[in-house]
């Protein structure tokens, strides 16, 4: 038995010699096993890292006969659907969306479109999949954005980086709403303005839309970064004034707590968190109190939101500029 | 309760740190990371993480295999599968209590190296915790009772008839609590998959089992289910946390994150890694069971013995094969949920840092599927008869080579820059670059698997002379070949329906791509129709034919028809591959259906050429089992590697960022060392533990033949 177990102890050594030959062979041919590197320079180079690092565009991405993937439209030239590379295609492609929306694209403008919103002008016979880079697991910075397109305008163009350093009207939104999504920890713009709409607009108002419960929050962008992520974290730490929480006490000790929406000779109007306006006569009033009482917004918005909804609905809210 | 000590630990803990933490602030802090002696943490975890899953593997998976030959031996009243069950089932209390030592190792190097990580997880996790703590000590329990109450629940004496009703009516209401569960009648709001597996591993199971139970012979067996069903449920409980670390949602009673923990656990990635692993971890146990046999026969002296372990090899190679037909398409599915979960982490799988270690994956599953054949093949040579279908073989050998080649082919080749000159300027090879993409790789799979069904047939007919009319066997044939024609032609035809009707809108595609849809519908709906014409065949005793026809056009419309079609899918309607290879899926499962039911009633009985010369086998075919389970192994380290790999940079994918030193992906090399350096520790011991269970029985043995001397010396 000891000579059978021998053998078979043998034997495993071979496959497993094999297995480890095989797997040193690969990565002697492919490489592997680096720290991803991060680039911050806007040049061709820079964004030629990204692409094949970071970024992780090559995984869907080809250009010509570089990589292997087919999931995503070929950047180079390649078959007869990619006559041409992306630096020359990106002309074409800005021209048929001038046609289609009315305004004047860019080739520069389609490019940072095509990063920024990927599904707004897909490629024919491609899926809406592209992921959201500047949000996780990604999480590019606008440099690093703006470095790939360098890239991508290198291939077969003109890198364009005045375009990008001053960017057309076009471009300048969507470069807001990268930056917007990276200052915010890199949340996605777009999966916030669905979270907004799940927890926060029943009480706040965007652009016009929701209820006036709360303050509105259209051009929340100018009190900064650290104070929206205060207000959700920790609501009653600065109450924005006229929106301060009042309590009142009726003659039969009854409290009614919310914000004073309506206070006249007679009557006081107290709207609640649930949204619902309490009247109450001021010959049943006791006592009205304010100064040290909480935000009647939800001091535990936080565990109901995950990480990622949270970066994602402070990108959101660091886009709200009032226009 | 020396096998609860280890679990008792981890409790331990696991309370220390879960009224500690704050999840959601775990998360957003910076995380903290230690080191123990200088190590690299990440590699330590890895070491420990690898271990702990082979040998849960292997204590899952060898009391599946357990169980299941005592279900055999019960039924077909044959001591030999009990007494197989009885030998497999002694080695498990050893791993046992390795596993659960293991499993503490692992959970104080993670709460310990990894503390930001683990407050996140056991703060999330804290009551799951709990309740996986409190299934280890019934799986302890019932483990304790299969294996020590094996003789003391030997007997047949049958129940009084008012006992039997009891049992069976038990029997019936939890399979009907399976049955409304599975059809969402009852149970809180979960996907389609989990309650599939929850309604077929744990409800049926334990259903069937309290309906069968007439003596304690069948109380023991019910006790090896309960036994399985708690193994299964902490396999569930801890790939919750593996497919929450992928793909995170909701959230603890305690609203960390949204929603309940239910919704936690039972995250999108959940079950399809669960299904994946039940199947792995059979075939895994099937081929421990096996390499022990191989050890057992290579050193046998007698005839008797090689007998006895050429069968035991057999057996557990059957019930790794069962195992084995599916799991690629349990591979596929899960593969398809990662990629609907994060496009960024399905992309990295195929087509990022991880393609070259697929192409490994596949060196390793062809070789599963060529050694599995060969053993078959081997098998062959002990069937008086058989020799009438050696014919075949290199046919089918010639398939699956020709099969392994393609699927190992590379898109593009690692080319010297005068080499990519040499083939004009490119990267691929102007012919073999077709063989690189999924539309080939999709069509060779399925390929190897109909081959490999192919071998298990004519394994089977081997010592069979002519088959048995169908018309002649009553009416079992004639409700089950149409049942599970029925079946075939439900799942083609319900997928069928479904492209018929699918917008390409919804894959974003143009309206003009419909065709393309409505093409492969039409090839399912035929599909149905040779279905329905193989079932008429075989109830009028033309079996052979029937089987010959269903797999000839699952076979065409498969492997030929499909293979090139999904070439043009991918150039006009790239979206739509997807479904093509659903589709292909879909008839492979239809047609072992259809082809298994016909084959059981088509040789039912029917009369053998000779008796099986079990022992008669070549010592290479032992190595063949061997072989099987050091590559099976290795299989499952490296999927491991590429499952959690691909989170990236990542803890909890999306949610809490791996900012250590180690937050990149390791290369092919380090994984072959490090998989490699678990494999070898896992089968040495294993070696061990097989050798401890030998000087056990050898004394038992002894202990009984001195019994038996001195009874017979005072009976003088």
């Amino acid at each position: 038995m000891i000579k059978a177990v021998g053998f078979a102890f043998v034997f495993m050594l071979i496959v497993l010699g094999i297995f480890l030959w095989v797997g040193h062979s690969v990565t002697s041919m492919v490489g592997g096993g680096k720290k991803v590197v991060s680039a911050v320079e806007i040049t061709p180079e820079g964004g030629e890292t990204i692409f094949w690092g970071k970024g992780r565009c090559f995984t869907c991405h080809s250009v010509g006969g570089r990589g292997s993937a087919v999931r995503g439209p070929n950047q180079g030239v390649f078959g007869e659907k990619f006559q041409e590379p992306i630096g020359i295609r990106a002309e074409s492609r800005a021209r048929e969306r001038s046609e289609k929306t009315g305004e004047e694209y860019s080739a520069t403008d389609y490019l940072v479109e095509s990063l920024a919103v990927p599904g707004a002008y897909v490629v024919s016979g491609y899926k809406n999949e592209m992921a959201i880079v500047y949000a996780p697991p990604i999480s590019l910075n606008l440099k690093e954005v703006k470095a790939v397109i360098t890239y991508l305008q290198s291939q077969g163009g003109e890198p364009d980086t005045e375009a990008l350093e001053n960017p057309s009207e076009i471009s300048a939104k969507y470069i807001a709403r990268i930056q917007a999504a990276s200052d915010a920890g890199g949340g996605d713009p777009g999966a916030g303005a669905i979270v907004f709409e799940d927890n926060c607009m029943e009480c706040h108002v965007v652009k016009g839309e929701g209820d006036e419960v709360g303050p509105d929050l259209s051009a929340i962008s100018a009190k900064g970064l650290k104070f929206i992520a205060e207000s959700i974290l920790e609501p009653s730490k600065q109450i924005t004034e006229g929106f301060e929480t009042f309590e009142v006490i009726d003659l039969e000790g009854r409290k009614t707590t919310g914000l004073k929406t309506r206070d006249d000779a007679d009557e006081v109007d107290i709207t609640k968190a649930t949204g619902e306006v309490v009247t109450i006569a001021k010959a049943e009033i006791k006592e009205i109190n304010s100064g040290d009482l909480a935000s009647i917004m939800p001091n535990d918005l936080i565990e109901a939101l995950t990480v990622k909804d949270y970066q994602d609905v402070l990108s959101y809210m660091i886009m709200q500029k009032g226009e | 309760m020396r096998w609860a000590k280890p679990g008792l630990l981890l409790l331990g803990a696991v309370i220390a740190v879960l009224f500690a933490v704050d999840p959601a602030q775990a998360a957003m802090e910076a995380s903290e990371y230690r080191q123990f002696l200088g190590i690299d943490s990440r590699r330590l975890v890895w070491f420990l993480a690898q271990m702990h899953l082979f040998f849960g593997a292997f204590v899952l998976g060898v009391p599946m295999f357990a169980v299941t030959v005592e279900l055999v031996g019960w039924r077909q009243k044959e001591a030999r599968y009990d007494k197989l069950a009885y030998e497999f089932t002694s080695l498990l209390s050893i791993a046992f209590a390795t596993t659960a030592a293991l499993g503490a190792l692992l959970a104080f190097a993670l709460f310990t190296l990894y503390p930001s990580f683990m407050g996140h997880m056991a703060g999330t996790f804290k009551d799951a915790m709990f309740v996986y703590a409190l299934l280890f000590l019934l799986e302890t329990a019932s483990l304790y009772l299969y294996y020590y109450g094996w003789n003391w629940l030997s007997g047949t004496e049958v129940f009084s008839r008012h006992t039997r009703y009891v049992f069976k009516a038990a029997g019936v209401a939890v399979i009907v609590f399976g049955i409304l569960l599975f059809f969402e009648a009852i149970g809180p709001e979960m996907r389609g998959d989990t309650r599939a597996f929850m309604t077929l591993l744990y409800a049926l199971p334990l259903g069937v089992g309290l309906f069968i139970i007439r003596d304690r012979k069948t109380i023991h067996i019910f006790i090896g289910i309960v036994l399985n069903v708690a193994g299964t449920a902490i396999l569930q409980m801890a790939n919750s946390w593996a497919g929450y670390m992928m793909s995170p949602k909701g959230v603890s009673e305690d609203g960390v994150l949204v929603g309940t923990l239910w919704e936690a656990v039972e995250n999108i990635l959940a079950t399809p890694i669960a299904i994946h692993r039940v199947l792995g971890n059979l075939a895994f146990g099937g081929l421990v069971a096996g390499a022990y046999a191989a050890v057992k026969f290579i050193g046998a002296k007698t005839a008797e013995d090689k007998a006895h372990y050429d069968w035991m090899g057999y057996i557990a190679n059957f019930v790794a094969i069962i195992a084995l037909i599916p799991l690629p398409f349990a591979g596929y599915y899960l593969g398809r949920e990662v990629y609907s979960t994060s496009a960024i982490m399905g992309n990295n799988m195929m087509g990022g840092d991880f393609s070259w270690t697929f192409i490994i994956q596949a060196m390793l599953v062809g070789s599963i599927f060529i050694i599995s054949n060969y053993y078959l093949w081997s098998g062959m040579t002990r069937i008086p008869g058989a020799e009438r279908y050696y014919k075949y073989i290199k046919y089918i050998l010639g398939a699956l080579v020709l099969s392994f080649a393609i699927w190992l082919t590379p898109h593009n080749l690692p080319l010297t820059s005068q080499e990519v000159g040499e083939m004009g300027g490119s990267q691929y090879h102007p012919t073999l670059k077709f063989m690189g993409l999924m539309p080939a790789k999709n069509a060779v799979v399925n390929l190897i698997i109909l081959s490999t069904f192919f071998s298990f047939l004519l394994y089977r007919r081997g010592n069979k002379s002519t088959v048995v009319p169908i018309t002649s066997q009553g009416r079992m044939p004639l409700i089950a070949i149409p049942l599970a024609g029925l079946a075939a032609t439900a799942v083609v035809g319900q997928y069928a329906w479904y492209l018929l009707e699918l917008d390409p809108a919804e894959l974003d595609l143009p309206a003009d791509r419909a065709h393309y849809f409505r093409t492969v519908g039409y090839l399912l709906l035929f599909n149905c129709a040779a279905a329905v014409v193989a079932v008429a065949l075989a109830l009028r005793n033309m079996g052979k034919l029937a089987q010959g026809l269903y797999l000839a056009v699952t076979a065409l419309s498969v492997v030929i028809f499909l293979g090139v079609y999904g070439f043009v899918v991918m150039e006009k309607a790239s979206p739509f591959l997807r479904n093509v290879a659903v589709s292909q899926f879909l008839q492979l499962i239809s047609c072992l259906i259809l082809v298994t039911a016909i084959d059981i009633f088509l040789f039912k009985g029917a009369k053998e050429i000779g008796t099986l010369r079990w022992g008669k086998m070549s010592v290479r075919s032992q190595f063949a089992l061997l072989a099987l389970t050091f590559v099976i192994t290795m299989n499952m380290g490296l999927m491991g590697f590429i499952r959690s790999g691909l989170r990236g940079d990542w803890h909890i994918f999306g949610i809490m960022r791996d900012t250590s030193e180690w937050s990149y992906t390791p290369s092919n090399a380090t994984m072959t060392e490090m998989v490699g350096l678990a494999v070898l520790v896992f089968l040495v011991m294993v070696g061990f533990m097989f050798w401890l269970g030998n000087v056990q029985s050898r004394r038992k043995a002894e202990a009984a033949s001195d019994d038996a001397a001195n009874q017979s010396g005072s009976a003088d």
